[in-house]
């Protein structure tokens, strides 16, 4: 079985992901398929427990394990042009070269040094490029007031004519400004950005070249003095982010939009008068730093481009988590004017990512590879970034300063939080202004604070760009005020515990941007078990017992976090097919980068349709092009017009599968059940007009509870609608923003309410998805995309570690995280992202040493010999925890009674409160705060005078 | 003059003018063996950890293919992920990994796989005190790195397995 067989197997498949654009360019997403072995064939597909033995609802094990851990091709790393049928075979290779300097003007490449045999068949530089390619209007929409915001801003700024004729600025920029091969004659804006693509037509060429090349950069370019292309370094990235909060009276979510700017230096300055006028307060300054992080995911970032130039078609393999900012990326890139072809349609092949973490997020690489595919001569290339070279240029996790004061008043009541962020933005705007906003909001932590005034920008330097990286700017927020708070309790001898416990915000309370908590977070009830573990009860025993004298010193830290998971508004896709022979097939626009989302959305239809998924595809957020909705609205009509939605679909992130993902595809399940299988069971029982409660699925099969007549397989069921044209499947589209999007559709069955905005029936003929004209919607106001975030996944974590006083070197002996995880779909996946958590929070906090500048990876040689990440010996491996023993235990809260099976998005909830932790146990071991990360054995020396 | 060597039980005969190239890109571009997975290249994170078997030594040893030239490789046996599950049965080792839900992205799942099962073989051969066979699983397995999941799972995983081994029980390979 070749790769297009298999990818195009499944009809609905096929059909499914095809769309059109306004511009006519046909647009196909084709999730690379699991088991597939190369030119060995196909092996047995992944099981999450569909047949006759398994349960719905539990998964045996991930939808994608068998296939990764028999080492099938599911990567885009794994691919090259010979897999892909219809493909001609002669592969060519991309390198290209990265600028040195932001000092110098570029001025070309002098490759008389390569040897012969090293010698590329294309070099293209920066002036060769179009316009589109050369600058390609990148969007993104990350999030929806975010991109308001700045919408509302370039409009602001062009009443002022501040901005030049194609409605771009750098401080304004609706998109990428920066050229992505640098113009010869012009300074570098940052380092890293591409100079020249050097194309090969053999593999021996461009491994030859790349030996001579790496490490040995500034042999091949040549710099002089020129003009620098765009603004000067250290200007903030648009937008910036105040959150000015004064009491009841005032804040960013309740203020007039139009003059909330406005009024804010006047509050500035009233709470800087009440602080002021108290002399009784304590203020508790801070002063925090981080370095960058490089998310490190295993698999370097590759991919393959093959541009059919005659026929107007654009294939690419990659691995993203974000398809369809991907896509409109190209789109910008070669759907224009000047494009060296005429674009009709675009292949998106979509792999598993080998690791994402927010690093395949809107990264710059797609466009690198898209653009080579422009210079082939038609053949295929490969661009296949080695570690180096992902150092150099990946996206990292911010670097960032945080300074500021608390002010509490005796009574353990915490005033007012000032803090000031700034981020290193790096070259390229990317999502640097959104991950700032979000930390933004993530500095007032866990608690009720009567007054904020908060700032946090990304700036524009000369550094790698920063991106979407887990925590989206939680990690360097939650660090400061945690720490700033154990540093409060240790100066007035409280307890830290009872300080939190004493602040912590709750249902009916508000976040600093002003917006309402609706969303039970348990938090008193989080500290409860945190405080009586014997971890934290027993620490003063423990410390005494794990001191020794002049060469060891043991302390305990605690340090909590309220993690927000989602954006200010969310649209998720999703269909469920019920087959012929009675399997199901489950398609989401998410990505699984590792997380689990394929294997979650799986078995999340199981209760409702008596089996898991038989096969999941993800990656396909062309669906939203079947829906027939869309987000312009000519009639103004807002939710009243059947066709509108707030947001199609967004990139995708870990913390959306518990509950935006799950729901969307639990919804569309439902439209199915209630609107075909339920209908169908009616015909083969001879009944009339049954409902859901009727009904129960046992054993796979569906039952009548009132008895008396045969129960059903689903095979049975789908030869039923099959043979009577009912819906054998359902496409559906959720809209959240604090609350769902809802409506009434009608169905075979009658009227179903279903919290959808869209739902699309696919009939058994194989024709299109019918539209389903949705009935009394109700659906979120614009109102609260100014609270920012609605849903909170809260993590107290509490760390106990030791330091070698005499090397500075510190170990993790244990980890207590206790989690709001809400409704758990698969214990086995929560727990371990948990651990993957706390793996990589200690790995940042102590090891992952990045400076800035060519001192660090900007330079190409940075590898993992010189970045040092957290392996098996620096974390807990024992799974609970026991004294004596290095374990790390993980609590999460029961379900409360009568709550609805709702999970909560965790993917970063546990990591982001580990570092404070940890600075705050290094705090109790040692005496001193160690405010800068990463934590070294240097700087704890150097701490401890030594 | 060549280099000869199997890769999976097939032979292969090389010319020695590619003695430099690495056996990871041997691999991948002459076998199309992807399996064995290229992460940092220069033999740090073990991902692309393959099985070698030279005479005279008779027990298999962890390679690191991304780091291993083939001209170091005439007369050996290389062994790759894509051998270990034989007629669709899983190697224990792959269950165990499977079913404790020991990776995410399983990037760095096949180095896991291969250095673990002869790890096995090698307990099976010669069994350490059991107060030592922690320590012993993370001279195996603790160079290697994960990012997903935080390394618990896959000792969790593996402990069973090493403690059969070790008492000279299960049978593999």
């Amino acid at each position: 079985m070749d790769f297009r067989e298999t990818v195009t197997g499944a009809a609905v498949t096929r059909r499914a992901f095809l769309k059109s654009t306004g511009a006519g360019v046909a647009l196909t997403v084709i999730a690379a398929p699991l088991g597939l072995t190369g030119r060995a064939g196909r092996a047995e597909g992944a099981g999450l427990g569909a047949g006759s033995t398994a349960v719905p609802g539990v998964a045996r094990q991930r939808i994608d394990g068998l296939a990764k851990v028999t080492g099938q091709k599911v990567y885009a790393r794994d691919f090259s042009a010979a897999d892909m049928a219809g493909w001609p075979d002669n592969q060519w290779h991309a390198l290209y070269l990265r600028a040195l300097t932001t000092d110098q003007a570029f001025e070309g490449v002098d490759l008389g040094n390569l040897p012969p045999q090293a010698q590329p068949v294309r070099v293209v530089l920066g002036n060769e490029l179009s316009q589109a390619q050369r600058a390609p209007k990148v969007a993104f929409t990350r999030d929806l007031h975010m991109d308001e915001r700045m919408a509302q801003e370039i409009a602001k700024a062009q009443r002022k004519s501040t901005v030049d004729a194609d409605g771009r600025s750098f401080n304004l920029p609706p998109d990428v400004v920066f050229d992505l091969i640098v113009v010869p004659g012009n300074i570098p804006n940052f380092l890293g950005q591409a100079v020249a693509l050097l194309l090969f037509d053999s593999v021996a060429a461009f491994r030859a070249a790349k030996a001579a090349i790496e490490f040995n950069d500034d042999a091949f370019q040549i710099y002089g003095s020129g003009l620098r292309d765009g603004p000067p370094l250290g200007d903030a990235f648009s937008p910036t982010t105040t959150y000015v909060k004064y009491g009841d009276e005032f804040s960013y979510a309740t203020a007039d939009p139009e003059t909330y700017m406005d009024q804010v230096p006047g509050y500035q300055s009233k709470i800087q008068q009440v602080l002021d006028s108290d002399p009784g307060l304590i203020r508790q300054p801070f002063s925090t730093d981080m370095q960058a992080m490089d998310p490190m995911f295993m698999e370097p970032e590759a991919g393959l481009v093959w541009i059919d130039g005659p026929a107007g078609v654009i294939n690419i393999v990659l691995g993203t988590q974000s398809p369809d900012g991907d896509i409109s990326n190209i789109l910008s890139m070669y759907d224009s004017d000047d494009a060296p072809f005429h674009l009709r349609a675009v292949n998106l092949t979509s792999c598993y990512p080998g690791g994402g973490f927010g690093g395949r997020d809107s990264s710059p690489f797609t466009l690198m590879l898209a653009l080579a595919g422009a210079y082939s001569g038609g053949n295929p290339v490969r661009l296949a970034y080695d570690r180096f070279e992902q150092f150099r240029v990946g996206l990292k996790r911010h670097g960032a300063v945080l300074t500021g004061a608390l002010a509490i008043d005796g009574n353990m009541s915490l005033q007012a939080i000032q803090m000031t962020l700034t981020f290193d933005g790096g070259g390229r705007r990317n999502l640097s202004p959104y991950v700032a906003s979000l930390a933004a909001l993530c500095a007032g932590g866990s608690y009720a604070v009567p007054m904020a005034d908060i700032f946090a920008e990304a700036t524009h330097t000369q550094n790698i760009s920063g991106g979407s990286q887990r925590g989206f700017g939680g990690p360097q927020a939650f660090f400061a005020i945690e720490t700033a708070l154990d540093d409060i309790a240790a100066g007035q001898n409280w307890d830290p515990v009872e300080l939190r416990r004493a602040n912590i915000v709750a249902e009916g309370g508000a976040t600093v941007v002003g917006g309402p908590v609706e969303q039970s977070l348990r938090l008193a009830e989080m500290l409860d078990l945190a405080e009586n573990h014997p971890l934290w009860a027993d620490r003063a025993a423990l410390k005494r017992e794990s001191t020794v004298e002049g060469q060891t010193c043991y302390g305990t830290g605690l340090a909590m976090s309220l993690q927000a998971y989602g954006t200010s508004g969310d649209g998720m896709v999703a269909s469920v097919f019920l087959n012929r022979d009675g399997t199901i097939t489950v398609q989401s626009d998410a990505v699984d980068m590792g997380n689990g989302s394929a294997t979650t959305l799986g078995v999340t239809i199981g209760p409702i349709l008596g089996s898991n998924a038989a096969q999941v595809d993800m990656g396909a957020y062309t669906l939203f092009g079947m829906t027939g909705l869309s987000t312009e609205d000519s009639t103004g009509q807002g939710w009243d017009n059947p066709h509108w939605t707030a947001k199609s679909v967004g990139s995708s992130s870990a913390c959306l599968t518990a509950l935006h993902q799950v729901h969307t595809v639990r919804q569309t399940a439902e439209a199915l059940f209630q609107g075909s299988v339920l209908v169908a069971a009616t015909r083969i029982w001879g009944l009339s007009g049954l409902t859901p409660d009727e009904v129960s699925w046992q054993d796979g099969l569906l039952v009548l509870n009132a008895g008396g007549v045969v129960p059903l397989k689903l095979s049975q069921l789908a030869d039923e609608i099959y043979a009577a044209g009912l819906p054998c499947g359902a496409l559906g589209h959720a809209y959240f923003q604090n609350t769902w999007a809802a409506a009434i559709y009608p169905t075979p069955a009658g009227l179903v309410p279903l919290q959808l905005d869209g739902v699309s029936f696919y009939l058994p003929d194989g024709s299109d998805p019918v539209f389903v004209e949705r009935q009394a919607t109700s659906g979120p106001d614009s109102t609260s995309t100014r609270y920012g975030r609605y849903v909170w996944a809260p993590c107290v974590n509490v760390v106990a570690l030791s330091v070698d006083i005499t090397t500075g070197a510190v170990q993790i002996e244990n980890v207590l995280s206790v989690l709001n995880a809400g409704h758990i779909h698969v214990p086995q996946l929560v727990s371990g992202q948990s651990q993957g958590g706390v793996a990589m929070a200690i790995s940042y906090t102590l090891f992952e040493d990045m400076p800035p500048g060519m001192a660090g990876p900007a330079n190409g040689s940075w590898n993992l010999n010189q970045y040092h990440l957290a392996r098996a010996g620096d974390v807990p491996l024992v799974d609970g925890y026991a004294p004596g023993q290095r374990g790390q235990q993980l609590i999460t809260l029961a379900e409360l009674p009568g709550s609805p099976p709702v999970g909560r998005g965790i993917a970063e909830a546990v990591m982001c409160s580990v570092p404070p932790a940890i600075s705050n146990a290094l705090r109790d071991a040692t005496g001193m705060r160690f405010a800068s990360l990463p934590i070294t054995p240097e700087k704890i020396l150097k701490g401890l005078g030594q | 003059m060549t280099i000869s060597l199997t890769v999976n039980g097939i032979a292969y005969q090389i010319d020695d003018s590619r003695a430099d190239d690495k056996l990871i890109d041997f691999l991948h571009e002459e076998l199309n063996l992807t399996g064995t997975k290229f992460c940092c290249g220069i033999g740090v994170c073990r991902a692309c950890t393959v099985q070698v078997s030279k005479p005279p030594n008779p027990a298999p040893a962890p390679v690191v293919s991304c780091s291993t030239a083939l001209g170091s490789l005439d007369g050996s046996a290389v062994s790759t992920i894509e051998s270990v599950a034989r007629g669709g049965v899983l190697d224990p080792v792959q269950q165990a990994f499977l079913e404790n839900f020991s990776f995410q992205c399983g990037y760095c799942t096949p180095g896991f796989v291969m250095a673990s099962r002869m790890f096995l073989e090698g307990l099976k051969a010669q069994p350490v005190p059991a107060d030592q066979l922690e320590d012993a699983m993370m001279t195996a397995i603790g160079s290697h790195i994960c990012r997903c999941t935080g390394y618990l799972r896959y000792f969790e995983a593996l402990r069973p397995l090493a403690e059969a081994a070790n008492a000279g029980q299960g049978g593999q390979q």
